[in-house]
């Protein structure tokens, strides 16, 4: 089974908590570089590591992971200004 | 750019320490059986395997793959796990068609009357042996 490329928010969901990837690593229980190649899609975590992130940042996994590339969270939170919102 | 970051600088770090393996093989062997002078065979000795203990510093020790290799399973993340298991399928198919090379070689030799290795290779092929999962890892890994 060919494995498909994740799509993620991990990098700016770290910086927006002020994490450097050594401080998301040990909160994980990985290698701070693991958290690199995790943010680069360049690593599939497992669904255990996923529900670990998931429970670090208090978001639900469809928010943090996606097989499709990701809209901008300012774009999910408040539209893109077209749909005429506030 | 420092090697841990740099694949290019460890690929070259990997050719440069099994160069200086098979440098040193051609060396000794050469000298032995075409009678080389003895210090000119132990210059030439000492010197790849100067190259060979510096070239493994530098991509093994100092790049901490040596300790990534030699750490308990427990200690390494999923990632690392995954990493390993997969240098270490490559190190085996690796070594074997080395192993099978050198006993064709021996065997060909040997059938004219001249079995060309001793002791030596030997002890060369445990370092390869050793050394050649955390190697693959140094030529595949983006960042190690």
């Amino acid at each position: 089974m060919e494995t498909r490329k994740l799509y993620n928010r991990i990098s700016i969901l770290r910086l927006e908590r002020g994490l450097s990837r050594k401080d998301l690593a040990e909160m994980i229980g990985v290698n701070y570089q693991t958290v690199g190649y995790l943010e680069r899609s360049e690593y599939n975590p497992s669904l255990d590591l996923a529900f670990r992130i998931s429970e670090v940042f208090g978001l639900p996994i469809e928010k943090i992971f996606s097989t499709q590339p990701l809209r901008p969270l300012s774009e999910e939170l408040f539209g893109t200004g077209d749909e005429g919102g506030d | 750019m420092d090697m841990r970051n740099s694949k290019l600088q460890r690929r070259i770090g990997v050719v440069v320490n099994f160069a200086s393996l098979a440098l040193f093989l051609v060396i000794y062997y050469s000298g032995i059986h075409l009678g080389w002078r003895p210090l000119l065979l132990a210059t030439g000795a000492i010197v790849t395997l100067a190259i060979a203990a510096a070239s493994f510093l530098t991509v093994h020790v100092s790049t901490g793959l040596w300790k990534l290799g030699h750490s308990h399973i427990d200690k390494l993340d999923e990632r690392q796990i995954q990493v390993t298991h997969e240098a270490l399928r490559h190190a085996y198919a690796t070594f074997t068609v080395i192993a099978l090379a050198i006993i064709g070689f021996n065997a060909v030799a040997g059938s004219h009357g001249h079995y060309v290795f001793d002791v030596v290779l030997p002890v060369i092929l445990v370092y390869v042996a050793h050394v050649l999962p955390a190697s693959i890892i140094a030529w595949r890994e983006k960042v190690v």
